[in-house]
């Protein structure tokens, strides 16, 4: 009888096991598709959170605005780029995918992507390359071939508190109009404890790989098609972060700094909590405030250039392109998509998409259209932004296959000047230094740039 | 009944291969996820490969580059040795230390003992979160603490004078988890021994030095082996608090760097070659102190 039960107590226990896995992979099933008649169109992007629903939302008025394509929207955040290598590499590639532009010249150089104009009718092509933002455009061009198209570029500009202006004296709708003048402001908004230390800050000079175009610098020749680090401006640039960080105390603003929410995509942002008088940000920032902070009184102006030889507008555009993978199962699905997101197709479309996520468009032609009208109407700041993106100051990422070696040994560049270790010069030198020895080590390697 | 070899040999070839079987899950894993790309990666390292297009042969130019250009290779091996050099030591003499008093009969000793052994079982990553709120200039439990005694901290991992010592530091927290294997080498060491020595007029001191230490030797040995490998590894905790390598690179970890070259730079080739030779130091380190062990580890047994 005992033997029995134990017995019953064993195969007991094996079907309970034998459930629990079935259960398990029951609940992982994917969802089931929408509309399984149509061809289906993988696109992977790089989004996660509350930015991956305005992605599912999009994809899902994309589907829903033709009947020939199904996009399988999935959020790969994190390692993107790896991911999407080793999925090309791997044979299973997504049909599309958003890329940060940072990356899409290496893949490229590496035959990955697929030249995008091979896909253009002749009315996409006068859209793309006679229509489209220039440096939008250009953002997307790797040694003459379209390898990506924007859904959703990004750009710095500076963000003003009202009330804390207003209450040191400063009119926000009347500012600086030159750097040096916004560092007094910046001084002058911030706050400190009796000890010095900094309780708010009015602003901090920094980013050289952003600031350097305000000073008619930049970090690549398009000329010579060669990257720029230890130019005469670039060095400028760095000397006005450099004082205004010693003006300013680089102790205690590292101490303040360091005391920052970094984990800032949602509310915590500094500048909606009150710890930042002004910052430069980007544009999705304005979707931010709308969403979580929308009694705010801010003002959006694009940084002031230097009053000796400056700038105005400048900046480096970055953002999200497609890519299509040279192995791609479904281009021409994957084309259409793109076309509907960057407004090739359907303007008015396009424009509800990149108003979703705060971005900037492809196209004046997009901003022309009643919906982006409406939405600038109530984001009014954004204007800004798009003021800048037409702008002959504001320039693209340099489009080579190091570029995230390049942007690292910047911002060490500017580490190391403003705690003081070296002069600016002298890190810019030695910064050139560092990137000759390593593009002369590619090419002793044997890669093509 | 008559003995017959053949049955036995069946039975036991059968053994031998419901054994293979039971183990081939493991064995297969191990082949094909561990050896294989083990072994790969010697071949990678003699090749320029960045994932998007096949690997090609460049004889010895990663390790050429690697000994004599690269300044960053030496900063962050003089970061990891710097780091093996002070926290091994400090892991082994606070464990061993820590193991002594709580190897005491006192009430309650179970809670102590689940006290240091807690925060060695809490996930690295929900450790270094922590670690990034208690040392925050400002807002941090450290600084407040000292603020409340008049004393300004410092920005822990911003200044360079303090951010790598704040990893040494951090480094004595997970000291728990050697703490219970020093316990258990300390439970093992049989009481006659002290029994013998009481008889013979040794005192609490003498008793420590001639019978404990030398009896716990060997879990001493097996530590420091494993110390020493995880200090030249150290890698999530100063990546997630000081991604860039810290001020001045004063917390850029050798694992960093490698980490970087092979995902961020997707320069596999010389990662690799980085890899073999922070392989060959830590099996070079392990030998040596495996020769030494003669001298110093006491095998009671």
């Amino acid at each position: 009888m005992a033997a029995n039960y134990k017995n019953l107590a064993k195969w007991l226990g094996v079907v309970i096991a034998v459930a629990a896995i079935a259960a398990v992979f029951a609940l992982q099933q994917p969802t089931p598709r929408r509309y399984p008649n149509r061809i289906a169109v993988h696109f992977w992007h790089r989004w996660g959170g509350e930015w991956a629903k305005v992605v599912d939302n999009i994809c899902q008025r994309y589907n829903e605005s033709q009947d020939k394509y199904e996009v399988i929207a999935l959020g790969v955040s994190g390692g993107s780029d790896i991911k999407f290598r080793l999925g090309v590499l791997g044979g299973d590639p997504p049909d599309v995918m958003s890329m940060w532009n940072g990356a899409i010249p290496d893949m490229a150089d590496n035959g990955l992507l697929t030249d995008l104009q091979t896909l253009m009718s002749p009315a996409d092509k006068d859209y793309f390359f006679n229509q489209s933002y220039p440096v939008v455009r250009d953002s997307g061009i790797v040694n003459g071939k379209v390898c990506g198209v924007t859904i959703g570029s990004d750009l710095y500009a500076l963000y003003l508190n009202v009330d804390q202006l207003k209450a040191a004296g400063l009119d926000a709708d009347n500012p600086p109009k030159t750097l040096e003048e916004l560092c007094d402001w910046g001084e002058k908004l911030t706050v400190r404890d009796k000890s010095g230390n900094v309780k708010r800050l009015g602003f901090l000079l920094n980013q050289l790989d952003y600031l350097a175009y305000s000073f008619g610098g930049g970090l690549w020749d398009s000329e010579t098609q060669r990257i720029v680090t230890n130019s005469p401006d670039n060095i400028r640039a760095l000397q006005a972060i450099s004082d205004f960080r010693q003006r300013m105390g680089q102790d205690k603003v590292q101490r303040f700094q360091a005391s920052l929410n970094s984990g800032s995509d949602t509310g915590g942002w500094p500048f909606i909590t009150g710890e930042l008088a002004m910052t430069l940000d980007g544009q999705w920032r304005v979707e931010e405030i709308r969403k979580y902070s929308p009694k705010m009184r801010y003002r959006v102006i694009p940084i002031p250039p230097p009053a000796t030889n400056g700038r105005p507008l400048g900046g480096c555009l970055t953002g999200n392109f497609m890519i299509i993978p040279t192995t791609a199962r479904q281009k021409e699905g994957a084309w259409d998509f793109i076309r509907y997101w960057s407004g090739f197709s359907d303007l008015e479309a396009s424009a509800q998409c990149f108003n979703d996520g705060g971005w900037l468009p492809l196209s004046p032609k997009v901003v022309q259209t009643k919906t982006f009208q409406k939405w600038l109407q109530e984001n009014q700041q954004f204007q800004t932004f798009l003021d800048i993106a037409a702008s002959a100051n504001c320039q693209p990422l340099p489009p080579v296959p190091y570029l995230q070696y390049l942007l690292d040994g910047v911002a060490k560049a500017e580490d190391r000047t403003v705690r003081g270790e070296l002069s600016p010069k002298a890190a810019l030198d030695d910064l050139n230094r560092v990137m000759q020895r390593e593009l002369a080590k590619r090419k002793e390697l044997g890669y093509a740039r | 009944m008559r003995y017959n070899p053949g049955t036995l040999r069946g039975n036991r070839v059968r053994e031998n291969l419901t054994g293979w079987a039971f183990i081939s899950p493991w064995l297969l894993g191990f082949l094909i996820f561990t050896a294989v790309p083990f072994l790969r990666s010697i071949y990678l390292s003699f090749t320029r490969y960045n994932i998007s297009a096949p690997p090609r042969w460049v004889g010895l130019a990663n390790y050429e580059k690697l000994f004599t250009q690269d300044e960053l290779f030496w900063k962050c091996s003089i970061v990891t040795i710097k780091f093996a050099l002070v926290s091994v030591p400090l892991t082994v003499a606070l464990g061993v230390g820590l193991a002594l008093l709580l190897n005491q009969s006192v009430k309650g000793m179970t809670v102590f003992r689940t006290v240091f052994f807690l925060p060695s079982i809490v996930p690295t990553v929900a450790t270094t979160v922590m670690f990034l709120w208690i040392l925050n200039p400002t807002t941090g439990l450290i600084n407040r603490l000292l603020q409340s005694f008049g004393v300004t901290g410092p920005a822990w991992l911003s200044d360079a004078t303090w951010a790598f010592w704040t990893f040494v530091m951090m480094s004595l927290w997970g000291v728990g988890g050697s703490m219970v294997i020093y316990l258990a080498g300390l439970k093992d060491i049989p009481t006659y021994l002290y029994e013998a020595a009481v008889i013979d007029g040794a005192g609490p001191y003498q008793r420590l030095r001639n019978i404990t230490l030398p009896m716990v030797t060997p879990v001493v040995f097996f530590n420091l082996v494993m110390s020493i490998i995880g200090a030249f590894q150290y890698f999530t905790q100063p990546y997630m608090m000081t991604p860039r390598g810290g001020p001045d690179d004063s917390t850029h970890f050798y694992s960093m760097y490698l980490f970087d070259r092979a995902w961020k730079y997707l320069d596999m080739g010389y990662a690799s070659a980085m890899a073999w030779v922070l392989f060959v130091v830590v099996v070079g380190l392990t030998a040596l102190v495996l020769r030494t062990q003669s001298k110093w580890v006491h095998y009671g047994g």
